[in-house]
């Protein structure tokens, strides 16, 4: 680990904004919140902010990508293939852990099954991520029930502790050890190690005082999702309140549902578009011969909680898909994000 | 790739969000944290307005029809045309369509062009007889004509009434708001006949008979003064005709409002308990198209001021807006009704002052709504629409008569179809101006892209032609036209840009009392006082009593839905609302009307099975959808999209639409 002192956090951001596009957490100037954007500044970073409002799942799944261009020559009768690809490499400074978490298990949908998403893959090997780890948490967060923070664990080349007003840095790939050697950053001793853990462990026992929006309950409503056992009037409850807005899927940073469209183009070309989709849709499940296996809303809501929660999808992803970030409360019209679902599940459990 | 500010543009909640823009193309969209009014929340329809964006089915270029057919021009040609064209037309021979979904800013200048330089009053919108219904009600119960209540203590509330349409879908951030009040506590009422998501998610769904809306009303506010449950204080000090009120309430016969409604005497007795004894009361209804009928918007408004409801506190009546800017299109005056700040157009010293500001003459000819002169004034030769985005169009037969049809617009549509000129408009991120949501929270929106090469504002557009057509009208900036609607518009009196833009909204009125904005309608000062709304004051409901004949036994309703309400093409280019569309339309390629379980049982329907609506005028076939959330007796079909919607609806479309207590007897048949 090495010592990365004040001053020279601006020499590692100026340093990064060399080769790649600077995205961090920046505060809105009117509305005062944060959101995990470009910036136009390196001032703008802003390390000690809370989880921004989105996730940074955007810069590598975008909201609306064109993923292919063709063209079909009626003379030759050939289609002339062309992938739409300019992109240039960005650094995701001040991600925090559950974030990470979030590109982890994004990384395993998209890179990490039979077929390997090439255009995922792009955006990825473009990446610099730099984690910073939660000194406190925020009222929406339950990433310890979740394994997925406070601190990151993997998947960074950089990560950073704030440690009174210097950050350690742990270094997690050899992009990440040849910039901190170029910035010529001191080696942190013996104590390192000791020092990280402790302001960790302080983390995650502060949940109780700040973490106050989300009561968690993960492990048992998993084993009950799991099982089964939750009772269909639940699921029907959960059901009415759905808004059908797509927003919880939007906002996951582990949600990877996609819709994929050609749209003819003025030109004569044809895009591939990429665009985000959710499983609250109706047209999402929607099959041929009018047969839709999730019509009523309240059973599309259950599929979501079970891609979330249960074993199996845990299976695939190697740990639960929820990555305790808090935002799908955040934005739900209906008011059942997963935390207040995992409520449902819990007065179900305990008959309150 | 950044994120910048701004309003969503669908609906008249005006939620904030962000745009993402890349390279000069917006790219994605998410909701706006900390915006007072939606908190970081969008619909669906706001989670893809990027789609929208994004389409190439724009009009880039002007166009006129030569030979019948299109041809592109240059926009300096286009303009000439009209010009030329318009230099030989009256004021009363032309007619004025404006969007409601267009800024403040172009929506002045666009009623300044019909008034100040073409002399024409015959100004309006397409679909807004609930808005001016309510506006009306408002004003003549000596309240400001727009939401009375403020939305930000709505979580506190303890009563809450939803009448009449489906907020969760036409609103569905707003109705959002009233199940956040439920969960904390409030007590939700709904009336509807259907049930509705909004009246799921209600405590209490009060289901009247399609068209005895205002009965429901009127009927609570007889309870409470049968069992004196009013505010003698407040009433004596605050309103000035109660004493007629009560008249007319000794008039009202509870035994017929339980037999025509269908509710139970209880029910209401209920109701209108828990109604009087609530501290934070607020009313909501739907506004624009399928609003309710102005009896019941008076009705509803009597009730609140019997038990002292309004001015009290930041509970009151919110009319909500279907459509991002219907409110700012009222407040600037595009309705033959109302000059720009609601002056009533049939005033003299109105209109006399409004020359005085614009420093022309004006006519006194009484101005008509557009769908008026269509359909009554055969002297009419011109018209001239913004952005008109609904795929139905009225009067087709008699559009296509018209030696002049200008048409301003980003897309192209059925109506740009109709158009001897078309001049281009830039999308709503392509230029900036305001926009006013329902709680009269006016927003600026800045230009967050270029628009392409040929297309302008549609406010520069209208000051060259008001130039050409001998008009000195000299604005550079949309920000210079607002600071003169300041002047114009009284509730805008102290509104700037430069406020606005470090707000997140300020709701009028902003004037030299209220530099700030006005959270909610205070009680009225000395010498003026709110009145009881009797029915003299009011125009009568246009609605059909019809009684039902033992032929037509069962009343047809339409409403509207999530992703397709009223019939709007906008949705049609974007990805995953109208893959939402077409998931219903793979179901039932002829559409649906949706029989109640008893109904179906009785006459032994099976779902999908054709069935025949016949009408004492026309028929229709259809798949029947049988469903839980209609009554016994009623039908309902959804009326949103185009292809559902045969020759049948389409005939009575202008009445259906009048207002949400409007129904049509039908009968109905197996086999198609
Ligand atoms: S969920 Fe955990 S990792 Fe994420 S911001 Fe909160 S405390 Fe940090
Ligand atoms: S399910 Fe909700 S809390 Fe969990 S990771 Fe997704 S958005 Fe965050
Ligand atoms: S955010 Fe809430 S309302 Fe929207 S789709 Fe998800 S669960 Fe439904
Ligand atoms: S509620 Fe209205 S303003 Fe808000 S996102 Fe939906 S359509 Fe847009």
């Amino acid at each position: 680990m090495y010592w990365l002192e004040r001053h020279q956090l601006d020499n590692l951001v100026k340093k990064l904004t060399e080769s790649y596009e600077l995205f961090g957490p920046r505060r809105d100037e009117v509305s005062g919140e944060i959101i995990f954007d470009r910036l136009s500044h390196p001032q703008q970073l802003d390390l000690k902010a809370p989880i921004p409002y989105n996730p940074p799942k955007y810069i590598l799944f975008p909201h609306y990508e064109e993923i292919l261009k063709y063209r079909y020559d009626r003379q030759s009768k050939k289609v002339v293939l062309g992938r739409v690809s300019h992109l240039k490499p960005k650094a995701l400074v001040g991600l925090r852990s559950c974030d990470l978490t979030g590109i982890l298990c994004l990384d395993r949908f998209f890179l990490g099954q039979e077929f390997v998403d090439e255009v995922y893959l792009e955006h990825r090997k473009k990446l610099f991520l730099i984690s910073n780890t939660c000194v406190r948490p925020f009222p929406q967060c339950f990433c310890v029930c979740t394994d997925s923070g406070p601190s990151a664990r993997e998947g960074f080349d950089l990560d950073l502790t704030r440690v009174g007003d210097r950050y350690l840095v742990e270094i997690g790939s050899k992009k990440g050890q040849s910039l901190a050697e170029e910035l010529g950053l001191k080696k942190a001793g013996e104590e390192a190690a000791e020092l990280k853990k402790k302001v960790v462990d302080e983390s995650v026992s502060s949940f109780d005082a700040f973490a106050l929006e989300n009561k968690a309950w993960i492990s048992r409503a998993t084993n009950r999702l799991t099982t089964g056992f939750i009772k269909p009037e639940v699921w029907e409850y959960i059901g009415n309140q759905c808004f059908e807005c797509g927003a919880c899927s939007f906002v996951c940073p582990t949600c990877s549902c996609f819709n994929v469209e050609d749209v003819n183009r003025l030109d004569g070309a044809t895009d591939r578009l990429r665009t985000w989709d959710s499983c609250s849709f109706e047209g999402y499940t929607k099959m041929a011969g009018d047969h839709n296996p999730r019509k009523p809303v309240e059973d599309r809501r259950n599929k979501r909680f079970f891609c979330k929660l249960s074993y199996s999808q845990s299976k695939k992803y190697l740990r639960p898909g929820c990555v305790g970030c808090g935002r799908c409360a955040r934005v739900c019209p209906g008011d059942i994000g997963l935390p207040n679902v995992v409520t449902y599940i819990r007065r179900e459990i305990t008959g309150e | 790739m950044s994120y910048h500010r701004g309003v969503c543009n669908f609906c008249g909640t005006g939620c904030g969000h962000l745009l993402q823009v890349e390279e000069g193309r917006v790219r994605g969209v998410y909701p706006l944290p900390g915006h007072p009014l939606s908190q970081g929340r969008l619909c669906v329809r706001g989670w893809h307005l990027h789609e929208l964006l994004q389409t190439e089915e724009r009009i880039t270029t002007a166009f006129i029809r030569k030979n019948g057919e299109l041809q592109q021009v240059s926009l300096a040609q286009a303009l000439d045309y009209v010009t030329e064209k318009l230099k030989k037309i009256k004021g009363e021979e032309i007619a004025f369509l404006a969007s409601p979904r267009a800024s403040n800013e172009d929506n002045y200048l666009f009623g300044k062009l019909a008034r100040a330089v073409m002399k024409s009053n015959n100004l309006s919108l397409a679909s807004d007889a609930g808005q001016e219904a309510s506006a009306r009600v408002l004003l003549s119960g000596g309240s400001w004509p727009a939401a009375t209540g403020s939305l930000a203590r709505l979580k506190q509330a303890d009563f809450i009434l939803v009448a009449g349409g489906d907020l969760t879908k036409q609103n569905p951030i707003i109705a959002s708001e009233i199940h956040r009040a439920r969960r904390a506590g409030a007590l939700v009422v709904t009336v509807s006949p259907r049930k509705t998501q909004m009246a799921r998610l209600s405590q209490v769904h009060l289901r009247p008979a399609p068209g005895t809306f205002f009965l429901v009303f009127e009927g609570l506010t007889r309870i409470l003064y049968e069992e004196k449950k009013i505010k003698a204080d407040y009433l004596e000090k605050h309103t000035e005709n109660f004493q007629a009120f009560f008249k007319k309430l000794d008039q009202v016969d509870l035994g017929e409002v339980v037999a025509r409604t269908g509710l139970s005497r209880e029910i209401l007795t209920e109701v209108a308990q828990k109604f009087y004894q609530s501290k934070l009361t607020y009313a909501f209804y739907p506004t624009g198209v399928q609003s309710l009928g102005q009896r019941t918007m008076a009705a509803l408004f009597n009730l609140m001021l019997l038990s002292g409801k309004l001015g009290q506190n930041e509970g009151g009546i919110i009319p909500v807006t279907g459509i991002s800017n219907l409110l700012g299109s009222y407040d600037l005056g595009l309705s033959p009704a109302f000059l720009p700040g609601y002056l009533v157009a049939s005033e003299e010293k109105n209109i006399q002052k409004l020359e005085e500001l614009w420093q022309t003459p004006l006519s006194r000819k009484q101005g008509q709504s557009v769908s008026v002169c269509l359909t009554e004034n055969e002297s009419l030769r011109a018209l001239v629409v913004v952005d008109h985005d609904e795929e139905i169009i009225r009067n087709v037969n008699r559009i296509k008569e018209l030696e002049l049809v200008v048409y301003f617009g980003a897309y192209h549509n059925n109506f740009a179809s109709l158009a001897q000129v078309i001049i281009p408009r830039p999308s709503y991120a392509e230029a900036e101006g305001t926009f006013t949501n329902a709680e009269r929270r006016v927003q600026l929106s800045r230009k967050k892209v270029d628009p392409p090469p040929e297309v302008r504002p549609l406010w520069k557009n209208l000051t060259e032609l008001a130039r050409a057509l001998g008009h000195d009208w000299k604005y550079q900036s949309a920000e210079e036209i607002f600071s003169e609607i300041a002047k114009v518009v009284p509730q805008y009196s102290k509104l700037t840009y430069r406020q606005l833009e470090s707000h997140l909204g300020i709701k009028w009125p902003c004037d030299e009392k209220h530099p700030q904005g006005t959270d909610y309608l205070q009680l009225p000062e000395a010498g003026s006082k709110f009145r009881f709304v009797l029915e003299e004051n009011v125009r009568p409901q246009a609605q059909s009593i019809a009684e039902e004949k033992a032929n037509f036994p069962f009343r047809l309703t339409v409403g509207r839905s999530n992703y397709f309400w009223h019939q709007n093409s906008l949705m049609k280019r974007t990805f995953i609302p109208k893959r939402e569309y077409n998931a219903l339309l793979l179901l039932y390629p002829k559409g649906f009307v949706e029989v109640s379980e008893e109904d179906a049982l009785r006459l032994q329907l099976r779902e999908k099975q054709p069935v025949r609506i016949v009408s004492e005028s026309a028929e229709m076939t259809l798949a029947a959808r049988i469903s839980p959330d209609v009554l016994p007796g009623q039908l309902y079909i959804p009326y949103f999209i185009e292809e559902m919607i045969p020759e049948f609806l389409l005939r009575q479309a202008a009445e259906l639409e009048k207002n949400e207590e409007f129904f049509l007897p039908v009968r109905l048949e197996k086999g198609g």
